[in-house]
């Protein structure tokens, strides 16, 4: 199937508003961060992309990207290697509009998983903060009880 | 004499350093409280070079260095090197029919110039007394003579003591007759026979010119012979006796050396193989570094938790179950289809059908059956774009959708792992620790090193025994021969004309002597008795508390022979090293040490480092107090352990107390960081009761953190 696989999102550049990119670039080892307890995130997308699937968990509402100033953090070409991750794009995508359709407009994905991001952004960085220990620790507890509420 | 203050500066550790001793009469102890390597033998010898000079260094001064092993030399190339001690004499006089008390206050300096070098010469030390009044201080001639006679140097192991070093009096490790010379050697000087020895010679040198004069006497060959060859013994005697002395001396230096390298070896074997700990720090070493390989490779794994698929997927697993709901009903109604291109493909090159039957090129059937799938297969690729992207979508996305519990069970299964490790390193951390500190407290010692100098000691200590017999023998036969060849003398001397006056001198030279030995035999008796009996007492005060040794110990005395002896029930006599406990041992050694000072009348203090090392609990307290009672001015050196128990004594009877501190032993064993790294003694005024931040040390447990095992 890899042959065939193809990733929608290969040409567009991931954005973060200027304001969460210092703390992105903080907690990522990518950012330049040896501290495997301070910095969580093996890369920068991750933490994009943890706060996408926070956002969507927690069903908030996604952001208007464009009214923020951004700074691009990678380009959608590292989602070539992860074809799971273009899937739950989608889904989310799916999910949060009800229109099947949508998955032919790549860029309208992305600025809807972005806006997400941009709300689920400032959620990570609180669990992250919040606690006694290392951001690793607040961060797994965070999700950790964030698991347990089934409810959701 | 009692001390009253010293100061001393560049000499060793003591950089420049004051202590101040009580010589008050009703608090007569003085206490410096100082952890070991705290510089307490440094004073010792400070103190016995002050007044005694290089002759009172360890091997007499020779290579012994004096000046701060860490001198640097911008500070200078020639280190001036002073000891100062002030002291008080009391006197009496006779005034009137009235018996007058009279106190005065001396000063001495010595001091002298060290060349910062290997080879550390130094010029010979000058030394000054002073008579301190209130007009100023005045200086005294022949300053060596007036301390010689006021603390005799025969007796610096009596007024200084090293509570170890002192137990050689008694210990078994010793050889019978050192520990027996050293004992009379302290009572007699003690007790002033040097006058009576001194006096003894000058009536052999009598005994002599009476020899000569009788060679003069007539024509008589055989007397002129036999004068001749007295002369000749008593010259020979001499020189044997001198040997002799000589031998014994050597035998006794030696034979402390075999000693004090037995003890080396012993304290270097106890504290354990250098070898083998540095083993084990490497072994620590090396299971530290595989934890923390391990520790990276779990907070890596932690890590990936955040990259990882199911984060995503249980996170969203109600977000993802809707929108895969959609997709669902699409291929419910048929708008999916239910192959795709890459199975279908599949299918032909495997030229197998899904259902089974045979999809070869050239067979029958086969060809109609590819064809059709064939045409499956260019269908879909004819399919819009949308369609396209929804089908991979379905299939692609059909694990997504979840209800499992992974990655709270990932989460767990790391935290225990982290847990877990982080628990063996803190273990590990702490033996690495343990052992760096174990090792760094060796010292170092090269044990093959010792064993070959103790070899090496101890053949030369059995030459000189040797050598001291075969003497003995000599003298015993030129006193024989001189023996025969006097009743021969004396007869023939009656023949003589003039004889007869020479014999009566001769007579009155003999008796003269007689009478020196009884007196001296007398005496020394008779003061031997009496330190014997101070001895015993003192000694059984201090130990009466203990009932493991009262059961055992009935009475110590010093034996005619100068043994320190110790009796147990049916007067057997028991073995200190052996039926001794360490308390005991120590408190006959002090016991004898405060009886002779008594005995003697000389006024003299008691300076004594480590003296209640191995004693604990009554025994320690009744020693302490009955060494406070029996001395006139008692200084003691106490560690921190031998201070515990004893505080309230030191509450009444100490006049002076102050705390030494050795830098060097931050962060070790000092809490506070002092400042500096230079080796020097540092003085506060805490007491036994309090310290400060220069004095505050680590716990034990601080400092020995509780082996991982
Ligand atoms: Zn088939
Ligand atoms: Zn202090």
């Amino acid at each position: 199937m890899a042959d065939r696989y193809f990733n929608p999102f290969q040409a567009i550049d991931i954005h973060v508003p200027v304001e969460f990119h210092d703390s992105v670039s903080r907690y990522s080892q990518t950012g330049g961060n040896a501290v495997i307890d301070q910095s969580p995130f093996p890369r920068m997308v991750d933490f994009w992309f943890l706060a996408v699937c926070v956002a969507a968990r927690l069903d908030l509402d996604p952001e208007d990207i464009s009214r923020y100033a951004t700074k691009k953090i990678i380009d959608g070409a590292i989602f070539g290697s992860d074809p799971w991750r273009v899937h739950t794009l989608m889904l989310i995508a799916i999910g949060k509009t009800g229109d099947v359709e949508i998955v032919s407009e790549p860029r309208k994905m992305m600025a809807l998983v972005s806006g997400l991001a941009v709300a689920g952004l400032p959620k990570v960085i609180e669990m992250l903060k919040e606690g006694d220990a290392e951001p690793i620790w607040n961060l797994s507890d965070a999700i950790d009880s964030l698991l347990r509420k089934r409810a959701a | 004499m009692k001390l009253l203050c010293a100061e001393f500066q560049n000499f060793r550790l003591l950089r420049d350093l004051e202590l101040r001793f009580s010589v008050d009469p009703h608090k007569k102890l003085t206490v410096i409280r100082a952890a070991n390597e705290s510089g307490k033998t440094t004073i010792l010898h400070a103190l016995q070079w002050a007044l005694y000079g290089d002759a009172a260094l360890p091997g007499k001064g020779d290579g012994f260095r004096l000046h701060p092993i860490d001198w640097s030399a911008p500070d200078g190339k020639r280190v001036p090197i002073t000891a100062m001690v002030e002291f008080e004499l009391t006197t009496y006089r006779q005034i009137g029919g009235e018996l007058r008390e009279a106190r005065r206050r001396y000063r001495i300096v010595r001091a002298a110039f060290e060349e910062v070098d290997a080879t550390a010469r130094r010029t010979a030390s000058t030394m000054r007394l002073f008579a301190l009044n209130d007009s100023g201080a005045s200086p005294i001639e022949s300053p060596e003579a007036f301390v010689n006679d006021e603390l005799p140097p025969e007796l610096r192991e009596v007024f200084f003591t090293d509570g170890d070093r002192a137990l050689s009096f008694i210990e078994a490790d010793v050889a019978q007759s050192t520990k027996r010379e050293r004992v009379q050697r302290a009572i007699r000087s003690l007790l002033g026979l040097g006058v009576i020895e001194q006096a003894m010679k000058h009536v052999q040198k009598a005994a002599a010119d009476v020899n000569r004069k009788a060679k003069q006497v007539g024509a008589n060959a055989e007397l002129r012979n036999i004068a001749s060859r007295l002369e000749e013994i008593d010259k020979e005697s001499g020189k044997f006796e001198a040997a002799l002395a000589d031998a014994k001396q050597q035998f006794a230096a030696f034979d402390e050396k075999v000693e004090e390298t037995d003890r080396k070896i012993s304290a270097a074997l106890q504290k354990g193989d250098k070898e083998k700990l540095r083993k084990d720090l490497e072994h620590a070493k090396r299971e530290i570094k595989q934890l923390d390989d391990q520790l990276a490779a779990a907070n890596k794994e932690h890590s990936a938790l955040f990259r990882n698929r199911e984060v995503a997927t249980e996170l969203l697993a109600p977000v993802l179950r809707r929108a895969y709901d959609k997709l669902e009903e699409l291929h419910d109604q048929g708008k999916i289809p239910n192959t795709t291109i890459p199975v279908l493909q599949n299918r032909l090159t495997a030229e197998i059908c899904i259902c089974g039957e045979p999809l070869v090129p050239g067979e029958p059937d086969c060809d109609e059956r590819r064809a059709h799938i064939q045409k499956l297969i260019d269908d879909s690729l004819r399919a819009d774009e949308i369609q396209e992207i929804i089908t991979d979508l379905y299939y692609g996305a059909k694990p997504l959708p979840t209800d499992g519990n992974s990655w709270l069970d990932e989460y767990k299964k790391i935290v225990e792992r982290r847990d877990g490790l982080k628990a063996l390193r803190d273990d590990g951390g702490r033996k690495f620790r343990a052992l760096e500190i174990e090792l760094d407290a060796l010292p170092d010692t090269d044990v093959q090193g010792l064993r070959e100098a103790r070899r090496q000691y101890k053949e030369q200590r059995d030459r000189h025994l040797s050598k001291s017999s075969s003497i003995e023998t000599q003298l015993l036969s030129l006193r024989r021969e001189r023996e025969g060849l006097n009743v021969e003398f004396e007869r023939l001397l009656r023949e003589q004309k003039k004889g007869a006056r020479i014999l009566a001198e001769l007579e009155v030279t003999q008796d003269v002597s007689r009478v020196l030995q009884s007196a001296y035999d007398r005496i020394t008796k008779e003061e031997l008795r009496k330190v014997s009996d101070l001895m015993n007492r003192i000694f059984l005060e201090m130990i009466g508390a203990d009932p493991e040794q009262g059961a055992i110990i009935r009475r110590a005395e010093i034996s005619a022979e100068f043994d320190i002896k110790v009796h147990g029930p049916n007067d057997r006599t028991l073995n200190p090293d052996r039926d001794l406990n360490g308390a005991s041992r120590r408190a006959l050694t002090l016991a004898f040490i405060l009886a002779l000072t008594k005995v003697s009348e000389v006024e003299a203090p008691n300076v004594i480092d480590t003296p209640l090392g191995m004693t604990s609990g009554y025994v320690k307290r009744s020693l302490l107090r009955t060494a406070i009672r029996e001395s006139a001015q008692l200084i003691l050196f106490l560690t921190h352990d031998e201070i515990a128990g004893c505080e309230e004594i030191i509450d009444d009877a100490a006049g002076a107390i102050c705390t030494l501190t050795n830098p060097t032993h931050y962060p070790k064993m000092l809490l506070n960081d002092p400042g500096s790294a230079e080796r020097k003694v540092l003085r506060c005024s805490c007491t036994h009761r309090n310290d400060c931040p220069q004095c505050q040390r680590r716990t034990d447990s601080d400092i020995r953190p509780e082996m991982a095992s």
